[in-house]
């Protein structure tokens, strides 16, 4: 079954109505689940996921997640935290733990290899030890060789941005973008994220060997509206296209 | 027409560096939090030049209606031998020259004006517009429009406005609109001369009235240099030079170039850069604008007023305002993001020379190899005479990019009794 991953920024809109998008949040129809951890710089991110990570940062409480962690974790859905490196750094340790506790099954970092290139290496083999699943994040702008050595060192799916930052539409070439990806990691999951939107853009995608799809600029616009019933109606649409 | 011999020698394909790059180019950021202006580039860029902004792909097919138009401007351009300059140096080894001022606007800019133009003609906008430092790119952007039939509007920075009239002259010639920068034509150039009504101008106060316009009027807008595009389009003179080099045997040791914001730098060097460390490449700024030995590599604006998306890129700050030196295309605050990538990681070596140094050394190519050089151009020949000062007797191959004439900026000599 191809992988549907809804994203989440922990605190937005406020405490209270995330929790009412997760009540109602059709486990069945999800694999995983991504949850961003608010971040003070989320500068690889469009202004719509900016713009929830800023007032996250205000409302984001840990107790009033955990048993959402435990619910997703005994629904056997896997749940993936969105954080940045420069948040993170200074208390890594006791984050990756805090994670593990709560069952996250991996960490996405998209400043990494970017912002922490001499880095990453290093801190992957400290996840792998750890036996914490690093979700390696490429775009269309990394290298060959980049996506090479990084893939090699990890063995989880892989997550790969088709624009710059969330939430924009920077025209691209979806067949080259895909058999370049293809190329350089057969055989690997390959989830794509950024800008992803229409049943058209799911259906390209998984034709094209994709293993699913991450959505998240999408979604905040319905929690916005409060827009309940629109949520579960797009979620199972989308994982009707997936199964197509 | 294109000969056999020209088809020889032109590449049929830009190169890009992106995929060569040593690590992960820093994708552009939003300058502003509540707007994207990764998404605004949609409304200002032509549809393929922003594909080609953000492509991954090594090389992008020049299209056959640019080829057509590269040959008629002077493509390919010529490679020489500076024998009269080595033996004037006492030179041991080789130093040749991509000559870029033999272009038909006299200096390699036309090289990305071309193929932006060409891609705005085929979306059907108004118009195109741009700013433009000592009026090289000015020049280049009216030719190109005009050679599509388009109209171009150009703000070009006050200072050069005023010490190069001759260049508004060629720009009108070609059929350009050109206005001094800051423009009443825009509310950011109203609002800088109510500010600041004696400002000589800056590139980036251009950049900003520049992309105003394109969102004003359906124009697009034309990128001189920073962004990666104008830089593969600029591939042309480095694919060239290793074309030319290969045919007569020869292998570059050191190439030089100078950067403003690093197009034909970056066009001249590039291509060389999947070949190995072996080759050192140089590149050269002025003294007065230090952004490589005192700038800091960060994020910054590209425009002052931040319309377009940040980059990662060695930067003196977007409000820099340079002095007012001599070599109008060098004052730019910052330099493309992987150039800037290039530099830190050690794998291009950057040098800065003097006013006085860049006069001597014009001086001098013009009493050996009879080419009156651009003002930004004699940087990269003063650091190339520097280099084969210090190197004498090591029989390296240098390769210097030239890349334009200097016939309209005579008045920086000055009389000479």
């Amino acid at each position: 079954m191809k992988n549907l991953i809804p994203y989440f920024t922990l605190g937005y809109p406020d405490n209270t109505k995330l929790c009412r998008f997760l009540d109602i949040l059709p486990v069945e129809k999800i694999n995983y689940i991504e949850f961003g951890f608010p971040s003070s710089d989320p500068r690889y991110d469009g202004p719509v996921i900016r713009k929830t990570h800023s007032v996250g940062n205000h409302n984001f409480s840990e107790s009033v997640y955990s048993k959402y962690f435990d619910y997703f974790y005994r629904n056997r859905i896997k749940m993936y935290s969105l954080s940045y490196y420069s948040d993170i750094k200074d208390r890594f340790d006791e984050f990756i733990n805090y994670l593990q506790v709560n069952n996250f099954s991996g960490i996405i970092i998209p400043d990494l290899i970017i912002d922490y290139f001499n880095d990453s290496k290093s801190i992957i083999n400290e996840l792998n030890k750890r036996e914490f699943e690093y979700i390696p994040f490429f775009s269309p702008a990394t290298p060959d060789f980049v996506i090479r050595d990084i893939a090699a060192i990890t063995d989880s799916w892989v997550y790969y941005g088709l624009q710059p930052s969330t939430g924009i539409e920077i025209p691209y070439e979806l067949d080259y973008t895909t058999e370049r990806i293809n190329e350089l990691l057969p055989r690997r999951e390959i989830t794509y994220g950024f800008g992803i939107k229409t049943d058209e853009d799911i259906k390209n995608l998984m034709k094209n060997g994709g293993s699913g799809v991450a959505i998240g600029t999408y979604l905040v616009k319905m929690i916005d509206a409060g827009d309940e019933e629109g949520f579960i109606e797009y979620i199972d649409k989308m994982r009707g296209v997936l199964n197509e | 027409m294109i000969t056999a011999v020209n088809r020889d020698i032109m590449p049929e394909n830009w190169y890009n560096v992106v995929p060569d790059l040593p690590e992960p180019l820093a994708p552009p950021r939003d300058s502003k939090q509540e707007i994207s202006s990764i998404n605004l580039l949609n409304k200002i860029l032509p549809r393929e030049v922003l594909k080609q902004e953000f492509t991954f792909r090594r090389y992008e097919k020049i299209p056959d209606e640019v080829m057509e138009q590269y040959e008629q401007i002077g493509r390919p351009t010529p490679l020489i031998r500076a024998k009269n300059l080595e033996k004037y140096l006492d030179y041991r080894g080789k130093i040749f020259y991509k000559y870029e001022g033999a272009t038909a606007t006299g200096s390699h800019k036309i090289n990305t004006a071309i193929p932006q133009a060409y891609y705005a003609m085929k979306e059907g906008v108004k118009g195109v517009t741009t700013e433009t430092g000592a009026g090289q790119w000015g020049s280049a952007t009216a030719l190109a429009a005009s050679l599509y039939g388009l109209p171009a509007q150009i703000f070009m920075v006050r200072i050069s406005f005023e010490q190069k009239p001759l260049r508004k002259t060629v720009m009108n010639l070609y059929n350009g609109n050109v206005v001094a920068s800051p423009s009443t034509l825009t509310e950011y150039g109203r609002k800088i001369l109510k500010e600041h009504p004696d400002t000589p101008g800056t590139l980036g106060i251009g950049i900003s009235e520049a992309v105003e316009y394109a969102l004003d009027h359906d124009y697009r807008y034309m990128v001189a240099s920073v962004m990666n595009v104008a830089l593969t389009h600029q591939s042309v003179i480095g694919q060239e030079t290793k074309k030319q080099l290969e045919l007569i045997g020869e292998h570059a040791d050191v190439l030089i170039g100078c950067v403003g914001g690093g197009s034909n730098f970056g066009g001249f060097t590039f291509p060389f850069i999947p070949d190995g460390d072996e080759t050192e490449i140089i590149a050269t700024t002025a003294d007065e604008v230090p952004k490589f030995s005192k700038g800091d590599y960060k994020y910054d604006l590209v425009d002052s007023a931040g319309v377009l998306p940040q980059m990662r890129m060695y930067s003196l700050g977007a409000d820099f305002v340079p002095p007012t030196i001599y070599a109008g295309g060098l004052r730019y605050h910052g330099a493309s993001p992987s150039l800037s990538l290039l530099i830190n990681r050690g794998r291009i070596k950057s040098d800065e020379v003097t006013e006085s140094q860049v006069k001597e050394a014009l001086r001098i190519f013009a009493n050996t190899q009879g080419v009156i050089a651009a003002p930004e151009s004699g940087h990269a020949i003063a650091t190339a005479i520097n280099y084969a000062k210090s190197h004498k007797n090591e029989g390296k191959t240098i390769v210097v990019n030239v890349s334009g004439h200097g016939m309209l900026d005579l008045s920086i000599f000055g009389e000479r009794q």
